[in-house]
C-alpha cells in the first residue's frame, strides 16, 4: 500500500456564520497529482491554507506524513512547498535574492538555486527586480522558491491564474516534470477542469465548503467519454433494436435520450437498424460530454460567460 | 531562530528602508548642530535644560533631543517591514515551512531592537562628533563620573525606545497591514506622548503618565539629578512594556489567520 502524505478527516472552517469548509475528508497517497476542482469561492485555497497550518481549523484532524499534533505537523510542513495564490515573492529583490531568502528559511544551502533558475527559465534575469518581471516570471519563481527545501509534497494554488495559453502550457509541463523528475507528490487546485486534467492523477471537487465527489483519472475519462446521443420518441422499442445489434453498454437517460458508448464508428448502421424497426429517431450523433459540463452537472451550477 | 535571521538579513540589505532609516539618523545629527550653529550666530545661547545638547559630552542624550523623531521614524519602518511581509504574502513562505510563529514575532522583534540600536548608536556618535567639533567636548553640568553617566543614560533612553519599538512590532502583527499599523502606531506615538502632557497637570492621573515610557522620554531631563535617579524606573516600566506587549502580540499572531 502506497504511503500516506496527506490524511485529513473531516476538517471544517468556519468564519462567522458562513462554512468554508464542511467536513471535508481528502486522502492523498505518495506519487498521486491530486487536483482540487472548484468555482471561486468554493474553499479552495482554504483547504490548502489549513494544510500548511496557515489557518485554524474549527473540526477535524489533519494527519501529514503520519504525523499528527502541532509539531509533528511543523516537523512534517519542512518536507513541504507551498504557492498559495498569488506568488508571494519580494518585489524589490532579485529572482536569485528571493530564493536566497527561502533557503534561508528553509535551512537549506544556496547550492541549489543556479540549477532552479535554470530549470525555471529565469538564468538570465540577472539583477531585474521582481517588480519588473511578467506574472508568468513571477509563477515560475514561487514555484522555484518552493522547490528550493526539495519538497516531497507542493501545493500549489492556482498555478495558471492570469497566464495566457503559453503560459499555462508552460506551468503544466513544468509540473509533469517536476512529477516525473523528483517524484513530488503534488495537490493542485484550479476552478478550470480541463485545465487540471490535463495533469492530475485523482480529483476532488469541492462546493460550497463541502467535497462533493472524488474520482481518479480513468473514472474521470469515463464520465466524460466520447457516445452516441440518440433521440427518439420511443425509447423502449430503440433499447430492442440495440440488444439485437449486440450493444450492451448504454444508458438511457430519460424518456427521450439514450447514450450509447460502443460502437461509436457505426452510426449509420445503427441509425439504419433503427429506422427499419420503425423506431422514431428525432437526432442522433456522436458527442463528447465536455469537462466543465460535468463539473456544472455535478455541482448544479450554470454556464458563465 | 538563525535561519530566520539569515533570511531577515538578506532581505534587509537589500531594503531601501533600512538605508533611509540610518540615513536620517546619520544627518539628523548634523542638521541640528549646522541648526544650532546659526541659532548662536544670531544670538542665542544653547541651553541645556531647553536645547537638551550643547556640547560633545551632552551629545549622549541625542537620543532624548531626537525621541519623537526616532519614534516616528522607527514606527514606519516597522509598519512596512512587517506589513509588507503579510500584504506580498511572504510570511506564508516562511510559516508554512513549519516554522513556529513564535519564533518568526521574535526574529522581527530582534530586528527591529537591532536596527534601533544600530540607529541609536550612529545618532548618538554622529551628534558628539559634530557637537564637539562645533562646541568642544566639554562637560555635563553637575556630573562629574561621566562615562557611567553615558552609559547609565544611553542604555536608558535606548530601553525606553525599545519599549515602543516593541509597542510597534506589536501593532504590525496585530493589524497585518502596513497602512493600518502606520496609523495605529502614529496615533499611540502622539495619543502617548502629548496626552501624557495633559494628564500631567492633573493630580489623580499625573502618575499613569509614567506607566507609557513616552512620558519619561518627553517629560524627562535626563541629565537632572531628580530624573538620573528614575532611571531604574524608567529601566523597569521599559521592561515591563516589552514582555507585556511581546505577550500580547506573540499571543494574538499564534492564533491569527494568514490569508
Amino acid at each position: 500500500m502506497s504511503e500516506v502524505i496527506l490524511k485529513a478527516t473531516n476538517v471544517s472552517k468556519i468564519y462567522g456564520k458562513h462554512k468554508a469548509l464542511d467536513k471535508v475528508s481528502i486522502e492523498i497517497q505518495r506519487g498521486m497529482i491530486y487536483g482540487l476542482i472548484g468555482e471561486n469561492g468554493a474553499g479552495k485555497s482554504t483547504f490548502m491554507r489549513t494544510i500548511m497550518g496557515l489557518i485554524s481549523i474549527n473540526e477535524g484532524e489533519i494527519e501529514l506524513f503520519g504525523e499528527t499534533g502541532v509539531r509533528g505537523l511543523q516537523q512534517s510542513r519542512r518536507k513541504m512547498g507551498q504557492s498559495i495564490e498569488t506568488p508571494a515573492l519580494y518585489p524589490e529583490l532579485t529572482a536569485r535574492e528571493n530564493l536566497r531568502v527561502q533557503a534561508a528559511n528553509g535551512g537549506v544551502g544556496d547550492r541549489e538555486i543556479e540549477n532552479l533558475l535554470q530549470l525555471m527559465n529565469l538564468k538570465d534575469t540577472g539583477k531585474k527586480k521582481v517588480k519588473n518581471f511578467s506574472l508568468g516570471m513571477r509563477q515560475r519563481l514561487a514555484i522555484a522558491c518552493t522547490l528550493i527545501t526539495n519538497p516531497e509534497f507542493l501545493i500549489l494554488d492556482e498555478r495558471t491564474n492570469g497566464l495566457d495559453p503559453s503560459g499555462i502550457v508552460e506551468m503544466r509541463e513544468i509540473i509533469v516534470r517536476l512529477v516525473k523528475e523528483r517524484g513530488m507528490t503534488v495537490l493542485l487546485s484550479s476552478h478550470l477542469l480541463d485545465e487540471l486534467s490535463q495533469v492530475a492523477t485523482h480529483y476532488g471537487i469541492l462546493h460550497d465548503g463541502n467535497l462533493i465527489r472524488e474520482l481518479s483519472k480513468e473514472e474521470l475519462a469515463r464520465e466524460t467519454r466520447q457516445y452516441i446521443e440518440l433521440e427518439t420518441t420511443e425509447v423502449q422499442k430503440a433499447v430492442v433494436v440495440l440488444d439485437e445489434l449486440a450493444i450492451r453498454d448504454y444508458q438511457v437517460i430519460n424518456g427521450t435520450d439514450i447514450h450509447i458508448y460502443e460502437q461509436l464508428d457505426d452510426v449509420a448502421k445503427i441509425n439504419r437498424s433503427l429506422v427499419l424497426a420503425d423506431v422514431n429517431v428525432l437526432r442522433i450523433g456522436t458527442t463528447r460530454q465536455k469537462l466543465e459540463d460535468f463539473f456544472l452537472q455535478l455541482t448544479g451550477g450554470t454556464h458563465r460567460a | 531562530m538563525l535561519n530566520l535571521l539569515t533570511a531577515e538579513k538578506i532581505k534587509l540589505i537589500r531594503s531601501k528602508k533600512l538605508w533611509i532609516v540610518l540615513s536620517i539618523f546619520a544627518f539628523f545629527p548634523i542638521y541640528q548642530v549646522a541648526n544650532s550653529r546659526l541659532a548662536v550666530h544670531y544670538g542665542t545661547e544653547l541651553n541645556q535644560a531647553i536645547d537638551t545638547v550643547i556640547n560633545g559630552a551632552t551629545g549622549v542624550l541625542m537620543i532624548e533631543k531626537n525621541g519623537l523623531t526616532i519614534l516616528l521614524v522607527m514606527s514606519a519602518f516597522i509598519s512596512f517591514f512587517i506589513g509588507e511581509e503579510f500584504q506580498h504574502g511572504t510570511i506564508r513562505n516562511a510559516l508554512s515551512l513549519g516554522r513556529s510563529r513564535t519564533q518568526y514575532y521574535l526574529s522581527k522583534l530582534v530586528v527591529a531592537s537591532s536596527l534601533t540600536l544600530v540607529g541609536a548608536i550612529l545618532l548618538t556618535l554622529v551628534g558628539m562628533i559634530s557637537y564637539s567639533m562645533v562646541y568642544g567636548f566639554g562637560e555635563v553640568a553637575g556630573i562629574r563620573d561621566y562615562v557611567p553617566f553615558a552609559i547609565k543614560s544611553f542604555s536608558t533612553l535606548y530601553l525606553l525606545i525599545l519599549a515602543n519599538v516593541s509597542i510597534y512590532v506589536m501593532i504590525s502583527f496585530l493589524t497585518n497591514s502596513s497602512g493600518s499599523s502606520l496609523i495605529w502606531s502614529f496615533l499611540y506615538t502622539i495619543g502617548t506622548g502629548f496626552g501624557a502632557g495633559i494628564f500631567q497637570h492633573t493630580e489623580h492621573f499625573k502618575h499613569i503618565t509614567f506607566w507609557f515610557t513616552e512620558s519619561f522620554l518627553f517629560y524627562s531631563n535626563f541629565a537632572h539629578p531628580a530624573d538620573i535617579a528614575r532611571f531604574p524606573e524608567m529601566a523597569m516600566v521599559s521592561l515591563i512594556t516589552i514582555l507585556l506587549t511581546s505577550v500580547i502580540g506573540m499571543v494574538k499572531f499564534n492564533s491569527t489567520d494568514i490569508k
